[in-house]
């Protein structure tokens, strides 16, 4: 029993001399008691620091690829480093929600002035720039803010817990570390698609019904949401996306609401298409029906529209595609795209089911639009 | 993203996929900037058709 035991812990039999089995095997336990969490810190230290280098290279290089874009839209002579610098660095204060009843119109309403600013500051800055091409400074800018938020953020962790010399709050930023980075190299790899103005995985649901739009009249409904009509076995149906192919997601809120209060028509069902965040382990392109608003966002559009379907009593029916946030944010991959044809066919069997000749159905494509025409 | 494997990194190719309206021809083709979906395409070989861009997605090659 003493055999490899007494290897490891020797009890003096082993070896004659007692300094030097107190040097071999309890110096160094003693060493590692007073200074293993010391040592431990200095290591995760070094972890986040390199990670924080990683971080900054990823928002330095997001910065500039906004600049070098932007840059071909502006004079010569204006200042573009600091004005794109200073666009990273806005921010919008939430609205108190201690008392949360009609926090939705202050949200909305918050959300309108932001766009709006960053809309018209764009368009003074870049005045030769089209509005597919304000869309794409936009997305862009949206990327760099969120890559220079993440960094930001990592970076008060890292030197909070360097100052305070106090590992735990180094080892909760070194263990979230893993899932920040994969965000942010998902931000990363949307720079190109974006830049070269092709689809991305979020616009699927946008893409499926674009199709059908094609070659009918388009309506405005809201800012940059739009509609056309079809018939399908008998049912008139109402599609709508946001404008593409500017990277738009539109306002399906107001547009629903406008439709079915403002132009009375009487909607039997509606049909949402969006991509939705997958599990791991779930395959990307993945359909999946339900019911319930399939829309993401800050919440102001999915509140419009369940209020508006509960106050007419209009069924929601929803289909997802599932993607990754990786997915959802760079080029379409062919794993998705070939779930257009399952959700075309879902979207005429959802209508064969639920709805009789001469009703009105329609069916909203959630998402943005980039790239992605009409 | 495996242990012991390490990810090469291949850029995917983005192709555009042009449809005829007519005879319902497809055509995929590397992606040119100013493509986009729903866009009319090149004229169809067969029936001199225009052709619809339907799909722009990205490839992985292997
Ligand atoms: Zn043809």
């Amino acid at each position: 029993m003493m055999g490899w035991l007494g290897e490891i812990f020797p009890t003096g039999r082993a070896t004659n001399d007692p300094l030097l089995s107190f040097m071999l095997f309890y110096l160094p336990i003693m060493f590692l008691i007073v200074y293993g969490q010391k040592i431990q810190m200095w290591m995760v230290l070094n972890e986040v620091g390199r990670a924080l280098k990683k971080f900054k290279v990823m928002r330095d290089k997001a910065r500039n690829e906004v600049i070098d874009h932007i840059k071909g839209f502006v004079r010569p002579d204006v200042d573009l480093t600091k004005k794109v610098d200073g666009f990273l660095e806005y921010f919008t204060i939430s609205p108190v929600d201690l008392d949360p009843s009609g926090i939705i119109r202050k949200l909305d309403h918050l959300m309108f002035v932001k766009d709006e600013r960053m809309e018209r500051e764009l368009e003074l800055l870049a005045k030769d720039a089209d509005k597919v091409q304000l869309s794409v400074m936009e997305n862009l800018l949206e990327v760099a803010s969120e890559l220079n938020y993440i960094y930001k953020v990592v970076r008060h962790y890292y030197l909070l817990g360097k100052k305070m010399a106090n590992l735990y709050i180094l080892l909760q930023i070194q263990m979230l570390m893993p899932i920040i980075l994969q965000e942010a190299e998902a931000l990363m790899g949307a720079i190109d698609g974006i830049k070269a103005m092709q689809p991305l995985g979020d616009g699927i649901g946008p893409l499926v019904v674009g199709g059908f739009m094609v070659g009918k009249e388009k309506k405005r409904l809201a800012k940059d949401t739009v509609i056309a009509e079809d018939e399908i076995k008998g049912r008139r149906v109402i599609f709508m996306k946001a404008e593409g192919p500017a990277g738009n997601v539109g306002k399906p809120g107001k547009a629903i609401r406008r439709l079915i209060d403002e132009m009375k028509v009487k909607i039997k069902l509606i049909v949402m298409i969006d991509a939705a965040l997958k599990l791991e382990g779930e395959k990307s392109g993945e359909v999946a029906e339900g019911i319930g608003a399939a829309i993401g966002g800050i919440g102001v559009d999915k509140y419009e529209i369940e209020e508006v379907a509960t106050e007419y009593k209009i069924p929601l029916y929803a289909i997802v595609i599932k993607e990754s946030i990786a997915e959802a944010i760079s080029v379409l991959r062919s794993e998705i795209a070939k779930a257009k044809d399952k959700v075309i066919e879902a979207i005429y069997r959802l209508i064969d089911e639920k709805t009789s000749k001469g009703d009105v159905v329609l069916v909203v494509g959630v998402g943005n639009t980039l790239g992605i025409g009409q | 993203m495996g242990l012991f494997t390490f990810r090469k990194k291949v850029k995917p190719i983005v192709y555009t996929i042009e449809e005829c309206p007519k005879c319902g021809r497809k055509v995929k083709r590397k992606f040119k900037p100013g493509d986009y979906v729903y866009k009319e395409g090149e004229v169809c070989e067969k029936c001199n058709a225009k052709m619809l861009i339907t799909m722009i997605y990205a490839e992985t090659p292997t």
